[in-house]
């Protein structure tokens, strides 16, 4: 099957979600159901299945099916959580819109239909950072997102269009693909958020709905960075220019990122705040890949991208969950929440073993095949070694957590299921067996309706031990996928199908050392 | 020169330098459907009736957003350096545009999309640094992507039907986005916006960090419970 169905599901339960926007509990069923037949779809999507469309050629890969996977299994569960503790209008039907232009843009073979897929798909995300009818403050930060959106998608757009023709002349400046590399790898740090260019980031994770913040932080901008990938392997790395300043530069934001962006996690008092940086450092690691032109990074970066995005999927999930459950994200006043929510903090547990991991992890193995491949020997075990600030940062939440109840925890909503009603009383009267006998069926038959009855007030009363639930799922989805389950790093090695790169005469491509005369590298070449 | 791509390209200038410069927010709607329009249009062979039909269906929907965005009688800052400036600036950037067509190697695309691209760039350019009016900031965010489009244009060949269709729904959602952040400005009272964070300043008048800015629930809560 190819990538269209999946296509087509997003793009209509997504559109008719935001159109019905007015009746929110439509508007989450409309996203459920759709994210869930995403998930679906996503299954039978082929590793080798195009389809043309208009010219535009979309391609299936097995990295793309389990991105879809993930993303539509993912999105389901945060909508859930959402549901079950805060209930945010709009963030249901950008997240499928968010995933389906995501998958949109890795489907695209051709990376300058990509980006412009991918800059889409960001736009999604202003609806949820500046809701319709909220205050100047949220149009200010919809603004500035705008423009890092417009920015980061323009940059990559120059880039795709300066190198996607024939390159006679141009081959003879270097200088020339090391502006378009760097262009669009700056672009993909815009998106991320990385540091520097962390303020708007840093502004939409106070505005946006915490549910909606993996989609504007980590999926989307994850989509971006594999277009970047391939249309450095396929447009400058064949060239084999050394570009050592512009790589230098990439690494050394990718570095800063990873360190300061642990630092300002370390030191946050707002949980949304922790997961946006949190987001930042780990992207880090996915900026530092793109300093790296040779082939060997496809399998680390790529399975990189998918283990930090479920991961922080998972942390995003639980401090909507906490929100939901004590009416507030300050960890000073959190005090005492593990004790009231123990699921949760095993699912924290997991999350942060999943996100730091330990040498010999498939996470682990692959932030230190990204650092040592960017990096010279004493900065890449500085960088490889960083996340293990994160078993502070967890460390610390899970000691507030274990204190002495603060007041809006004990205000809160506890994790203990409870039922909405006593159970009525049913005594037998019959004297026989046949009587006792019929008299049961008819108290069973009664008692499964009393169920019936009571469920959806039941859902309401238990919506914090739902919420632990689904966070819990999430947590060990991360744990799997970050140990390597789930056919993550064969998926990562699979080639994807792309369009040829760009075509330089062989006399000019011969001045430069280039195999063949021809851009693109064969996407056969990265297979290990 | 082609001068139907010439006339074309001044157009779509013409109208990028009156969507940066007028006050109006309707005038400034109109300017943009302009620019959206033509900007299709500065292209070698002229596509197809079907994407042409798909570009000017986004940019008739985007422009409507726009307007939804905007209802009421709201009036933006416009340009600081008046609408002859603005004109200057983006007519030397055409000129650049045009001497530097291909970018240091041959162009498969007509000099006057990367024209009239260069000139989009400039004019968004302060919009987009300077701009405390979000409908201006929004126009800039527009404008560049579109610049953007139509060096792409300049430099490439032709996008076939399938690029023109995710062109188009690129166009809808900036429409839709400059729209939301318009109608939310909206409901603040006014077009233009600052980051007052709503945390107020630091002693020394130092800004509060990003960081550690409450979120609006926190600041509602808080103002719900000094009332009581």
């Amino acid at each position: 099957m190819t990538v269209l169905p999946f296509l087509v599901v997003g793009a209509a339960s997504g559109t008719l979600s935001l159109l019905v926007r007015s009746r929110r509990g439509w508007s989450t069923g409309i996203a459920l159901l759709g994210l869930a037949w995403m998930a679906i779809v996503a299954s039978g999507i082929g590793s080798t299945a195009t389809i043309d469309i208009g010219g535009a050629r979309l391609a299936g890969s097995d990295w793309l099916r389990l991105f879809a996977i993930l993303g539509s299994v993912v999105g389901l569960l945060l909508v859930l959580v959402d549901m079950a503790a805060v209930h945010e209008p709009d963030a249901p039907g950008v997240i499928v819109l968010g995933l389906a232009s995501a998958v949109l843009a890795l489907a695209a073979a051709d990376p300058a239909v990509a980006v412009i897929a991918a800059t889409a798909g960001g736009l999604a995300g202003v609806l949820v950072a500046a809701p319709l009818g909220a205050a100047s403050r949220a149009a200010f930060v919809g603004s500035r997102e705008l423009r890092a959106l417009a920015v980061a998608g323009t940059l990559a757009i120059l880039a795709t269009a300066w190198l996607a023709r024939p390159l006679d002349n141009l081959v003879a400046a270097p200088a020339v693909f090391g502006i378009a590399y760097l262009a669009f790898t700056v672009a993909v740090a815009i998106r991320f958020g990385a540091i520097p260019f962390h303020l708007w980031a840093a502004r939409v994770a106070d505005a946006a709905p915490g549910v909606a913040l993996p989609l504007l932080m980590a999926w989307g901008p994850a989509a971006f960075a594999a277009v970047a990938l391939v249309w450095i392997d396929q447009s400058v790395a064949p060239l084999l220019v050394p570009l050592t300043t512009e790589r230098a530069v990439l690494a050394t934001i990718g570095a800063l990122s990873i360190v300061l962006g642990l630092v300002a996690a370390l030191i946050q008092d707002d949980l949304e705040h922790v997961v946006g940086y949190t987001i930042v450092a780990d992207a880090g690691f996915v900026v530092l890949g793109l300093a790296v032109l040779d082939p060997a990074i496809w399998e680390p970066i790529r399975t990189w991208l998918l283990l930090f995005v479920v991961a922080r999927s998972a942390l995003a999930a639980w401090v909507v969950a906490v929100h939901g459950a004590f009416g507030t994200r300050r960890l000073a006043a959190l005090a005492g929440w593990a004790r009231r929510a123990p699921a949760l903090a095993v699912a924290l547990v997991v999350i942060g073993a999943a996100a730091v991991g330990w040498p010999g992890l498939v996470a682990w193995e692959a932030r230190a095949s990204i650092a040592s491949m960017a990096l010279p020997g004493p900065l890449a075990t500085l960088t490889v070694v960083a996340p293990l600030v994160g078993i502070v940062i967890y460390g610390r939440i899970l000691l507030v957590g274990l204190g002495r109840e603060g007041a809006a925890v004990r205000g809160g909503r506890g994790e203990r299921p409870g039922w909405p009603v006593p159970r009525p009383s049913r005594p037998m009267v019959g004297l026989s067996r046949v009587e006792r006998a019929f008299e049961r069926a008819g108290h069973l038959g009664s008692a499964v309706l009393d169920v019936i009855w009571t469920l959806p007030a039941a859902t309401r009363s238990n919506r914090m031990p739902l919420a632990s639930a689904a966070v819990l799922v999430l947590a060990g989805l991360a744990g799997a996928v970050a140990g390597g389950g789930l056919g993550v790093p064969a998926a990562a090695r699979a080639a994807p199908i792309v369009e040829p790169g760009p075509q330089a005469s062989p006399s000019a491509a011969a001045s430069l050392n280039i195999p063949g005369g021809s851009g693109g590298a064969a996407p056969g070449s990265v297979e290990p | 020169m082609n001068p139907a791509l010439a006339g074309i390209a001044a157009i779509v200038v013409g109208g990028a330098v009156v969507a940066v410069s007028a006050r109006d927010p309707r005038v400034t709607v109109l300017a943009m459907l302009v620019v959206l329009l033509g900007a299709p249009l500065l292209v070698v062979p002229t596509p197809g009736p079907l994407p042409i039909l798909a570009r000017v269906a986004a940019a008739l929907l985007a422009g409507r957003l726009l307007v939804i965005g905007l209802r009421g009688d709201l009036v933006g800052i416009g340009t600081a350096i008046g609408w002859p400036a603005e004109a200057f600036v983006a007519a030397a950037a055409a000129v650049a545009g045009f001497a530097s067509h291909g970018l240091g190697a041959a162009a498969l695309g007509p000099a006057e999309a990367q024209a009239a691209g260069f000139a989009l760039a400039a004019v968004a350019a302060a919009p987009l640094i300077t701009g405390r009016d979000v409908l201006r900031l929004g126009i800039g965010s527009m404008l560049l992507v579109q610049a953007a489009i139509l060096v792409r244009q300049g430099l490439d060949a032709p996008a076939g039907d399938g690029e023109q269709l995710v062109i188009a729904l690129l166009t809808i959602g900036l429409g839709g986005a400059v729209a939301v952040i318009s109608a939310a400005a909206r409901a603040a009272g006014a077009l233009t916006v600052a980051d007052d964070g709503g945390a107020g300043r630091l002693a020394g008048g130092l800004r509060r960090a990003d960081a550690h800015r409450p979120t609006d629930r926190e600041l509602a809560r808080d103002a719900a419970s000094g009332s009581r």
